[in-house]
């Protein structure tokens, strides 16, 4: 039994495979996806408990997976990834619903003490 | 002075004179004429009146012979009479035109020709007759001729010669000359015109001095003043200080050289100044264009570096992230383990390098809201003075009470103050003194703040201080200063809409004044 399925939305090669190494281990069920439109296709076939998203992709951006996810799924978790980091665009992230968002380059205790923390919270 | 007056016939003076003279000459010609001329007819009207008193003379000198008839004594008298001094001759003719006496005493009794026909009526009241005409020598003789008329006592004297029915009894001719009038009268003509030609010269001298000096003179000084002006020397002034119209005109030529010297240097300092203000704006011109320039090139840096840093972070995760993996398989003390630590330490590096870069991305995205930069300032000192850092270092505030407010982000501009405040304590070795001054200033009407960080250090070389708002350029030791931030400060204080800049010496210390603009509305 997995600790929880988490989607991960990058367009980045190395952000993908980093977060999978650092969630894998810790006995988490992850997938990927290269783009948003890919992204939500995989949500829409099975139920993922957290999405980590990127900010900035080539097709829609993460605000915007997010707002649709918030819309049908509003149970499932969201993760901001971004290499951009900004006042308004994490204010308006967490306007939409986003858990948190964390800052590229991140180390992997970071980002599982946030998947965990998102977990507890979630289970409150 | 060496002024040229004109000599010639055809100056002022020579026209002036030549006519004044010719009008004098012409004038006294006409006088002398008219004069001699009329003492030539006084002359004549007295020697005929003295010539018929003559005649008149003759008569009662000889009246006395006549009536008794004595010949001889008529023709004694008429001789003795005849000798006088400018009597040439007289003549007593009888009705027969005879020469009864005469002081030619062999002419008697011949009959001759008379000077002036007589005529026979006797009854001609005035029957005196003269004339005139000239002796051998040239001189003048008066001729003239009275008729002896008939008169009681000679028709009734005892001789009975004449009767009653006779009316002229003879005539009395006399010549008497006119030699000594005449020659008084050349006497007087020659010292008239002496006189005439000696009044001339005297007056075509005095006029020549006084028209050379009244006018000659000043004329030529002025003249020459003007050549002197048109040539260009325009602080010439002509010396004739006299009260009548060249001096008036010497007056106002001097004015007009005043005027004309001042209008020229106006006109070379409206030059000068005009070349002068062209430069000051070229100058300001050139210097706005290169605060434009730089201003450019750091905003480009700094998109050009953002863009780098968003780039770098997804490799840069794969790399920490791995390497945690790594770590995680190494015993604590093994080499491996330790390079291990190396590649993280130096990709959290990479990683602080990157967040400074990106405060240039972040200056855009400000929160502004009416700030007092004193409050600002001193919750910072709180945080600084606790640094080990600033244990030698002694900040002094030097702050403006009533400070206006400025709309700005909080946090960035705390971010550009400690930057400051570290590049002070670093450009003293972390010893010395840093003021912080607060002030409101009004530029161009418009109010403004102006903050001062001034520090007692090393200051910043010429070299240098072209670049040190340049990303990464960086006077710190590798390692302790990334060169970002003097970059990311005037990034912010440019999105600000203010202004950052520097006033040094080499070893005695710099000054960073950062100016904002006043948000006065919040007051």
């Amino acid at each position: 039994m997995s600790k929880g399925s988490i989607l991960i939305i990058d367009d980045e090669d190395i952000v993908r495979i980093s977060c999978k190494r650092t969630l894998m281990p810790e006995g988490f069920e992850v997938k990927t996806a290269q783009n948003g439109v890919e992204g939500l296709k995989m949500i829409e076939e099975e139920k993922f408990d957290i999405v980590l998203t990127d900010l900035k992709m080539p097709d829609i951006d993460g605000i915007e997976v997010l707002r649709l996810i918030k819309q049908r799924w509003a149970e499932t978790v969201v993760i901001i990834i971004t290499g951009y980091q900004t006042v308004n665009s994490a204010v308006k992230a967490i306007k939409l619903g986003a858990y948190d968002y964390i800052e590229k380059p991140f180390t992997p205790d970071g980002i599982v003490s946030v998947v965990y923390r998102a977990l507890e919270d979630r289970k409150k | 002075m060496n002024i040229k007056v004109k000599k010639t016939l055809h100056s002022l003076t020579g026209k002036l004179i030549l006519s004044i003279g010719a009008l004098m000459v012409a004038g006294s010609a006409i006088f002398w004429y008219f004069l001699i001329n009329y003492q030539e007819k006084e002359l004549i009207r007295n020697s005929t009146k003295y010539g018929h008193s003559f005649i008149d003379f003759m008569k009662k000198s000889t009246r006395y012979g006549m009536l008794t008839f004595q010949q001889p004594l008529i023709q004694q008298t008429v001789e003795a009479i005849g000798s006088a001094e400018g009597v040439i001759s007289v003549r007593i003719f009888n009705p027969e035109g005879k020469i009864a006496y005469s002081s030619k005493k062999e002419e008697v009794g011949t009959v001759t020709k008379r000077i002036i026909p007589h005529t026979e009526t006797g009854d001609q009241k005035n029957a005196l007759k003269w004339s005139i005409d000239k002796d051998k020598e040239g001189y003048r003789r008066l001729n003239i001729v009275g008729t002896i008329y008939n008169e009681p006592a000679c028709y009734t004297a005892y001789c009975h010669i004449h009767s009653k029915g006779q009316k002229a009894l003879g005539h009395i001719e006399s010549v008497i000359s006119l030699s000594l009038l005449d020659k008084a009268i050349t006497q007087q003509e020659i010292a008239i015109t002496a006189y005439v030609i000696g009044f001339i010269c005297l007056l075509s001298v005095i006029l020549c001095i006084i028209l050379w000096n009244f006018v000659s003179v000043p004329l030529s000084k002025l003249t020459h003043g003007m050549e002197r002006v048109a040539a260009g020397e325009l602080d010439y002034t002509v010396n004739i200080d006299t009260k009548d119209e060249i001096g008036e005109l010497a007056k106002s030529f001097n004015a007009m050289t005043v005027d004309l010297s001042k209008a020229k240097e106006k006109i070379i300092e409206w030059g000068s100044t005009l070349e002068k203000k062209v430069q000051e704006k070229t100058e300001a011109i050139r210097k706005a264009q290169a605060q434009l320039v730089h201003s450019e090139k750091l905003a480009s840096l700094g998109r050009m570096a953002a863009g780098v840093a968003h780039e770098i972070n997804s490799p840069l995760t794969g790399i920490v992230t791995f390497a945690h993996l790594l770590q995680k398989k190494f015993d604590a003390g093994t080499q491996e383990r330790e390079d291990i630590d190396v590649i993280i330490d130096q990709a959290n590096r990479c990683s602080n390098i990157i967040k400074g870069l990106l405060g240039f991305a972040r200056a855009s995205a400000a929160d502004k809201t009416a700030v007092n930069i004193n409050d600002i300032l001193n919750s910072l000192l709180n945080i600084v003075r606790n640094k080990a850092d600033f244990f030698n270092v002694k900040i002094v505030p030097d702050y403006e009470e009533q400070l206006h407010y400025v709309k700005a982000d909080t946090s960035q501009l705390q971010q550009v103050f400690l930057n400051m405040i570290m590049n002070a304590a670093d450009a003293m070795d972390g010893k010395g003194t840093i003021t912080i001054n607060t002030k409101n200033i009004t530029e161009n009407g418009r109010d403004f703040i102006e903050i001062e960080f001034r520090d007692t250090g090393s200051g910043i070389t010429d070299k240098n201080l072209e670049k040190i708002f340049e990303p990464f350029f960086t006077t710190k030791p590798v390692g302790k200063g990334t060169g970002l931030g003097l970059a990311v400060s005037h990034g912010i204080i440019q999105e600000h809409g203010g202004n950052i800049f520097v006033n040094t010496k080499p070893g005695k210390g710099t000054s960073f004044f950062i100016k904002l603009p006043a948000n006065k509305e919040v007051l």
